[in-house]
């Protein structure tokens, strides 16, 4: 069945991002000058104000930082309710926001904050793989 | 003479019809009928106007009533845009650039849904390609809610609170909507679900985004409002009471929710923090407060933010009753964005309500009936705009 959910539309800034994701690698911006990491991608290093930015292939792990379930959604989304949504601690630093993937929505107290993830890519388009992450066991 | 009360609001004062009208409205003429309303209630001709403040349409109003206007503001960051407003229109005025500001609303998030027609201003964000839009924008998120959300669920997990304890949010704020007869949640003949609510009503709601059921969450209605803010020699010879900015602030911690370090934590630290310098007062010296509520972990959070109570413990405010009709902090006494109205944008409902119990000269009576009314001489006005994003906060004072 067609993918039925909004696509990102990528751009220059964010081809390598999408490169990487289509090899199954999580790529990370990272500044050279003050080797943090910073999601999302940027023009500048927003710690530093460098412009000297390259990419690095992350660990692909993290954990939850937060999460709500979604009851209500629209278009693709919407069959699927209800969903887990989450924010996540890059094992790198900085934070992706996600759809969980291995969790019982209907049960969020089975969800913990700080529990370990791991990143998994889903081919929305040919062009387009998208991470999703997963919530590692033990 | 310094910035703090250098201008007054001088007049507040909302469109005919707000909530559900009967005939869909569009923005601009909600926009309308409340200018022509604040004119009415000062004394202030529309002409006077020198400089136009409002999110994201001031040229079109500046040229529907013919002005031209020496200053032209017309900055939109979300719900708190007209607190922010009213801090620029201080400055423009205290440096001597204009005599009389418009602030304007005007917001068919009701109507719009009939005619199909937008909004009008609001919060845009970024277009389709910015990055944070990338990389969010897949995810299955559906507006504000779905991202509210998770702010409550990292404040139980920082602090210990529950969902439930939000819920005496909604249930203190509906009972001051029900001394409002202009709020759609008065009773059970302005909304069908109106009237007087309990825990349970809340909590067995249906769930939008958990843990936040639909009582958690704002009204969509339509609203129009409109402030006027003057100099003091002005403000001192109209026929309605000043109601004197003696602070104001504003900051942003973020755009995107991804780049919200602590969700537990907004920037009306910051701009609280302005507002009270620049007035000589804290917190302790507030009387009342209006602090939007777009969702009930929003003034719960804000209240922890400006200094209304200790970390992790804004709840309280509502839980032990402080914030209710007869307690020591009236909170919100309009009803609400939660029972009152909410727009989409709620910073000039937050306005129109400051102005209220302030003046003592509301143009509608609503200060008159028993129960609404508060003897606050002070308040602190917090709006929240975006994802917890953007803060405007403004301390007000009655007059001497």
């Amino acid at each position: 069945m067609a993918y039925d959910k909004p696509l990102p539309t990528p751009s220059p800034l964010t081809k390598p991002f999408y490169d990487g994701a289509k090899e199954g690698k999580l790529l990370l911006p990272r500044c050279e000058d003050c080797n943090r990491v910073h999601w999302y991608p940027r023009y500048i290093c927003p710690f530093c104000h460098s412009t000297n930015i390259s990419w690095i292939e992350s660990s692909g792990e993290g954990r939850i930082h937060t999460f709500a379930v979604q009851h209500r959604a629209f278009g693709g989304w919407a069959k699927e309710v209800p969903f887990v949504t989450a924010y996540i601690d890059l094992n790198e630093g900085d934070r992706m926001v996600t759809v969980l993937r291995g969790v019982d929505a209907t049960d969020p107290s089975s969800i913990k904050i700080g529990s370990k993830v791991k990143v998994e890519f889903e081919e929305a388009s040919e062009a387009i793989h998208l991470p999703f992450w997963r919530v590692m066991e033990g | 003479m310094g910035v703090s009360k250098a201008a007054a609001i001088v007049g507040a004062a909302e469109s005919n019809e707000i909530g559900y009208p009967e005939a869909p409205k569009t923005s601009l003429e909600l926009h309308i009928e409340a200018i022509k309303n604040v004119s009415d209630q000062t004394g202030i001709p529309i002409s006077a106007i020198d400089g136009v403040f409002s999110a994201g349409m001031s040229s079109e109003i500046a040229e529907h009533l013919g002005l031209h206007p020496k200053y032209i503001d017309t900055t939109s960051v979300g719900g708190c845009s007209f607190e922010i407003h009213v801090h620029h229109a201080l400055l423009a005025i205290y440096a001597g650039v204009i005599d009389v500001a418009l602030v304007t609303h005007g917001q068919n998030g009701w109507s719009a849904r009939r005619i199909g027609a937008g909004g009008g201003g609001g919060y845009g964000g970024g277009g389709a390609a910015s990055p944070s839009v990338q990389m969010s924008s897949p995810y299955g998120f559906s507006g504000a809610p779905s991202n509210y959300s998770h702010a409550m669920v990292r404040h139980n997990y920082l602090y210990g609170s529950t969902p439930e304890d939000f819920a005496h949010v909604a249930v203190v704020t509906r009972d001051w909507a029900t001394l409002n007869p202009r709020a759609v949640m008065f009773s059970e003949e302005t909304h069908e679900f109106g009237g007087p609510i309990t825990l349970d009503t809340v909590n067995n709601a249906r769930i939008i985004s958990w843990p936040l059921t639909m009582l958690h969450c704002c009204l969509v209605t339509d609203h129009g409002g409109a402030v006027l803010v003057a100099r003091p020699e002005i403000a001192r010879s109209l026929k309605t009471n000043p109601v004197w900015i003696a602070g104001a602030g504003e900051n942003m911690s973020h755009s995107n929710m991804l780049e919200m370090e602590d969700f537990t934590a907004t920037s009306a630290f910051s701009s609280s923090r302005t507002a009270y310098q620049m007035a000589g007062l804290g917190p302790e010296d507030m009387e009342l407060a209006l602090l939007y509520d777009s969702f009930t972990i929003t003034p719960a959070l804000t209240a922890e933010m400006v200094g209304l109570a200790p970390r992790g413990k804004g709840h309280l405010l509502w839980k032990e009753g402080h914030a209710a009709p007869g307690g020591r902090l009236p909170i919100n006494t309009n009803g609400g964005g939660l029972s009152f109205n909410h727009s989409g944008m709620y910073g000039m409902q937050l306005l129109v309500e400051a102005y209220r119990q302030l003046s003592g000269t509301a143009e509608d009576g609503i200060n008159g009936i028993e129960g609404k009314q508060t003897n606050a001489r002070t308040c602190i006005v917090n709006g929240t705009g975006g994802s917890l994003s953007t803060t405007g906060t403004l301390v007000l004072v009655s007059d001497d």
